[in-house]
């Protein structure tokens, strides 16, 4: 959907956010490819979570720039920059508790097909939004449950959702922020495989607290600590970076 | 679905278009007066069931559409040609301007923040109007004459009432189908997750200006309705009772339900009329079922018979008629208990009879549907004490009763409720 053949997605440069005096990130520098499966890991506190609110516009940085397919997006509000093509999910499941999982889809799906203040038409003729939505639906393998209210579902099902919210308007480049958070081990390599079919067209940014996830997952990382970060590569040299090791892995881990 | 819907609709459209006719002068105008105080309170309803945004200062869109119309009623009396029945739209469009600049403000800020504004802008313009005779005719308010139209006269409460049921009617189909297009689903998900529609690529700000825009346009074709039936609206159609009023209406009814607003408005001008005649008290009894309603029925009348029906097939009816009607029987002890104490002293607070007992030093009887009591009594009390008693002993004892036999019956809770959610394709 996108045609730009800019290697790269998205550039931070310099990207400063304190509050009051306190320096939560401290000058990230990074890029991410098109295409790519990159993770995002650091410590509790390192300011993952920051990171990705602003990158998505939920907060406005301090200082540096975020520039999204070579165009800036900083201080942009959220809904400007998911119109420009980025979207995320949220560590907390963040869906429409009294729509049904299907209408959940829906209202992304509207968005991607511009029909936002549409007061003259009814919702069920609008066929290719009703297709795409169904599509989404079979796609995260919630079909069977379309017509169940999004917070009846059980919590795996709603992070299937949550996904698919994250999908539905269409963005190219999908930030998701611990897609496996409070789940089992069965349900995590699940979620991984899930996230691995629908993404396969997507450039993904995720940070992950399990490092299978990240190991298994993506094709490269960066380690965020205290603000900055400390290494960015593949898998492999980032289980063989010492300061990583030094700083956050252990060997554990490894 | 489809179908029930459109057999509600003409169950109601039937006995509404042919009965009125027959009905005489106080009941057509308490007709009139029920239809308009539905469509307020589904027009309030669009904002705060399906937008999840509560107004405090609806009566500002309602009083705005009255006072348009009236203007526009007076210049038609002067001799500008226009066509009274189209003259609730002027009402619509002034509510919709209101709406568009207080909904600006207001939903700048969410949750309690939000009440406060409405709050604050309505009493702005309370305190505002009996100041600016130019616009609102100072304290005494504006009046005018409804003008004839192509032969029809408007002069008779049937002919006003007519023309109300049709503006409402089209109203309540324009806010129905409303619910039904992409803005109206953005609505529902507004209200279940403000966040993360701007995380979709929804302006919310604007998406929450254009929600409480058509609320005000909608709640001022009411204000317009009333105006046209009444020929007056003074500064106390902006007051904080008049908001209050709305706010009532929609909870007793139920605002998860479509049609509740309409059922609770309905039932509550229905009461004020049959009960202002009979007692003065009448609104301590409105604010006493408001209490019971909120406490015991949270999702309102509507939401009662909602669980009830969307459970039918499962409930087993035959084992519940029993414990029912036991349950009714109750409630009508305590009712009853109730209002013989209120009315009691009603009355012995009442000026005449104070002046009456402290003159001759006894406590004559008094008068309670129909019945006469002696209020200085030890018999009328305990018999107050008892009924009421035996009827929360009917209750206690009935309620759990019910409880579990609804749990053998349904499935889980009843169902959530909600305005319709399976437009789905």
């Amino acid at each position: 959907m996108n045609t730009n053949a800019d290697p790269v997605v998205l550039v931070l440069n310099d990207l400063q956010k304190s509050f009051g005096d306190l320096g939560i990130m401290r000058g990230v520098n990074l890029a991410v490819r098109r295409g790519e499966r990159h993770a995002v890991i650091g410590p509790n506190g390192a300011g993952k979570s920051t990171l990705f609110n602003l990158i998505s516009g939920a907060l406005p940085p301090s200082g540096g720039s975020i520039r999204l397919n070579g165009r800036s997006i900083h201080g942009f509000a959220p809904e400007r920059i998911n119109r420009m093509g980025l979207a995320r999910s949220f560590q907390i499941t963040s869906v429409f508790g009294r729509m049904s999982a299907l209408e959940n889809l829906r209202i992304g799906v509207m968005a991607r097909h511009g029909v936002r203040f549409d007061l003259f038409s009814p919702v069920k003729a609008k066929r290719r939004i009703n297709d795409d939505a169904h599509a989404l639906l079979e796609r995260i393998k919630l079909r069977h449950r379309a017509n169940v209210p999004a917070a009846d579902l059980t919590y795996s099902e709603q992070r299937s959702l949550e996904i698919g919210m994250t999908l539905a308007t269409g963005a190219e480049m999908i930030l998701l922020d611990e897609p496996t958070a409070g789940m089992s081990r069965e349900e995590t390599a699940y979620m991984v495989e899930l996230i691995r079919e629908v993404t396969t067209d997507k450039t993904l940014m995720v940070v992950e607290h399990d490092m299978s996830v990240v190991f298994g997952l993506c094709d490269r990382i960066s380690v965020l600590v205290y603000g900055t970060i400390l290494a960015t590569g593949t898998p492999d040299e980032i289980r063989a970076s010492q300061p990583v090791r030094d700083a956050y892995l252990g060997t554990e881990a490894v | 679905m489809m179908r029930t819907r459109i057999v509600i609709g003409v169950l109601m459209a039937v006995p509404l278009v042919a009965v009125p006719p027959l009905l005489g002068l106080g009941w057509q105008n308490t007709l009139n007066s029920m239809l308009i105080a539905s469509l307020f309170a589904a027009a309030f309803n669009l904002l705060m069931g399906q937008g999840g945004m509560l107004s405090f200062g609806h009566s500002a869109f309602y009083g705005v559409g009255a006072f348009a119309v009236l203007h526009v009623m007076k210049a038609a009396e002067a001799g500008f040609p226009f066509p009274t029945p189209l003259l609730p739209l002027v009402g619509g469009i002034a509510g919709l301007l209101l709406g568009a600049a207080a909904g600006f403000l207001a939903t700048m800020r969410s949750g309690v923040y939000f009440s406060l504004v409405t709050l604050a802008l309505a009493e702005l313009l309370h305190a505002l109007a009996p100041n600016w005779s130019g616009v609102f005719g100072g304290e005494s308010g504006l009046s005018s004459m409804r003008m004839p139209w192509l032969g029809i006269d408007f002069g008779s409460p049937i002919e006003v009432y007519y023309l109300t049921l049709a503006w409402v009617a089209v109203s309540l189909a324009l806010l129905y189908a409303y619910t039904c297009t992409p803005f109206g689903r953005l609505t529902l998900a507004l209200r279940d997750n403000e966040r993360r529609i701007r995380f979709m690529g929804f302006n919310a700000h604007a998406t929450k200006t254009l929600v409480f825009s058509i609320s005000g346009l909608f709640s001022g074709i009411a204000g317009g309705l009333l105006a046209i039936s009444t020929e007056t609206a003074s500064y106390g159609i902006l007051s904080s009772q008049v908001s209050a009023m709305v706010v009532i209406h929609t909870f007793v009814g139920g605002s998860t339900i479509f049609l509740g607003p309409v059922l609770g408005a309905s039932l509550f001008t229905l009461f004020s009329f049959l009960m202002s005649e009979v007692t003065r008290a009448w609104l301590l009894y409105q604010g006493l079922i408001f209490v019971l309603v909120m406490l015991y029925a949270p999702k309102g009348l509507a939401g009662i018979f909602e669980a009830h029906w969307s459970n039918r097939g499962r409930l087993p009816w035959s084992r519940l008629a029993v414990p029912y009607a036991a349950a009714l029987a109750s409630s009508m002890l305590i009712s009853g208990a109730t209002t013989f104490a209120i009315q009691i002293i009603e009355q012995v607070f009442s000026s005449p009879y104070k002046a009456a007992a402290l003159g001759t030093g006894v406590w004559p009887p008094v008068s309670v549907l129909g019945v006469s009591v002696l209020p200085a009594s030890f018999i009328t009390w305990l018999m107050i004490a008892a009924a009421f008693a035996a009827g929360i002993a009917g209750i206690i004892r009935t309620r759990p009763v019910i409880a579990t036999l609804w749990a053998d019956g349904s499935e889980g809770d009843a169902p959530a409720v909600r305005v319709p959610t399976s437009t789905a394709a």
